[in-house]
């Protein structure tokens, strides 16, 4: 019986970087994708504080949030950064990743064109920061050959991994100015 | 440094100049960068209050920001920013957390750790959703989100941060383990918006344990002097 179980929807979305983590990890985990009439049932026994996935369900204990979920699982196995300062480094990276999401689900639900135009436009100028600002932490560590945050894979590079996911698919050549 | 009256007086000197150095050294300097508010730097200066640590609070007018960005030095072109060592570290969670590791008030395991970071995003929603409702550009808008606001994610959240509170200690500790937070710490800084600018909704009515909450974090001593010796400002 696998220790953990993550519990969301069939989809990517803010389940998959904790997925990511516990597969670089090598763990196990149950992979618990609800649909949304079964999450309708589930959420309304209470058992959810926030009434919101992801879930994590850890030896009886549920934590929600989908980065502090990320972040519990790469502390445990390793896949957080080793100081402080370097945990520091990954959340930064972390919460840039979650600005594009929400920048992007923002557009996804907006429902006036002319609005959805302009949010599209401002979207483009965040990318265009943030990427840069990714770029230039990681040609900052080793050169940039290596990854985000110290000698190996971290919680950054699989929370930017799966963001990028979604990016690249409305723009694939995106990364074309970020070599690094 | 002096050439000394004596090779036993410089060495007297030099010595004690060099213990001074090593105990200035073992402690880091931050700096903290924000502008001349609460907001999203309120809960790192609420960390160093509670740690007693000294730090530069460096508040930038709104007219000099644009000359500060351009600098280059924000590595998102945002602010706040902790500056520890030479490095900068930016996103105001991220910088809250480091230092709540650094002082120990992160939580205590990786599970208590989890469940801090959990309460801290699920204030984090709230916020988000006060800021729609604060700052949207059309009236349309800004309806549509007080509406969501008041009545989906205020109370769907502080029920869900009430119920957490309830299972430790019964609810008249703190949010996670034994003592102070992070957790307790972005509560209050969070909860300040609903006291001082949704009076009249009185969002917190319903949530007694929160309100003894806030109330008790008040009361600890490095907060409240914190609180009473703090610029004041609107937000």
């Amino acid at each position: 019986m696998p220790k953990h179980r993550v519990i969301y929807f069939n989809a990517r979305g803010r389940a998959e970087p904790s997925r990511l983590v516990l597969s670089a990890a090598g763990v196990e985990f149950e992979d618990v994708r609800f649909t949304n009439e079964e999450w309708q049932t589930e959420k309304a026994t209470g058992k959810y504080e926030f009434g919101q996935l992801p879930c994590l369900e850890t030896d009886g204990v549920i934590i929600g949030q989908s980065r502090a979920i990320a972040r519990y699982l790469a502390n445990e196995y390793g896949l957080a950064g080793k100081t402080n300062l370097d945990k520091a480094k990954a959340d930064m990276i972390t919460d840039a990743c979650e600005d594009l999401l929400q920048g992007m689900a923002k557009i996804h639900y907006e429902k006036d064109e002319a609005k959805k135009k302009e949010l599209q436009t401002e979207y483009g100028k965040k990318i265009a920061t943030i990427l840069a600002a990714l770029e230039k932490i990681l040609t900052a560590n080793n050169g940039g050959d290596g990854f985000f945050v110290g000698d190996g894979v971290s919680v950054a590079d699989l929370s930017f991994f799966a963001q990028m996911e979604y990016n690249l698919s409305s723009a694939a050549d995106l990364l074309d100015s970020y070599p690094s | 440094m002096s050439q000394g009256i004596s090779p036993l007086a410089d060495a007297l000197v030099s010595c004690s100049n060099a213990r001074r150095d090593t105990s200035r050294s073992a402690m880091p300097t931050y700096k903290l960068t924000y502008f001349d508010l609460r907001g999203r730097a309120e809960p790192s200066r609420l960390l160093f209050a509670v740690a007693g640590v000294e730090y530069e609070d460096v508040r930038i007018q709104r007219e000099q920001w644009p000359n500060e960005k351009a600098s280059g030095k924000y590595p998102f072109g945002q602010m706040p920013v902790l500056e520890v060592d030479g490095q900068v570290i930016a996103q105001s969670i991220a910088i809250a957390r480091y230092l709540a590791n650094e002082f120990g008030l992160a939580g205590k395991t990786n599970l208590e750790k989890a469940k801090v970071d959990m309460i801290v995003d699920a204030i984090g929603d709230v916020s988000k959703g006060l800021g729609e409702m604060w700052f949207a550009n059309d009236e349309a808008k800004k309806a549509e989100a007080k509406e969501k606001c008041l009545t989906k994610t205020i109370p769907t959240t502080f029920t869900g941060l009430e119920k957490i509170l309830m299972t430790n200690n019964g609810g008249d500790g703190f949010f996670v383990g034994d003592s102070l937070t992070m957790a307790d710490l972005i509560f209050l800084a969070h909860t300040d918006y609903h006291v001082d600018q949704l009076k009249e909704e009185n969002t917190m009515a319903a949530f007694p344990k929160l309100t003894a909450l806030r109330e008790r974090i008040l009361a600890q001593p490095s907060v409240k002097q914190w609180v009473e010796a703090r610029p004041k400002t609107k937000i």
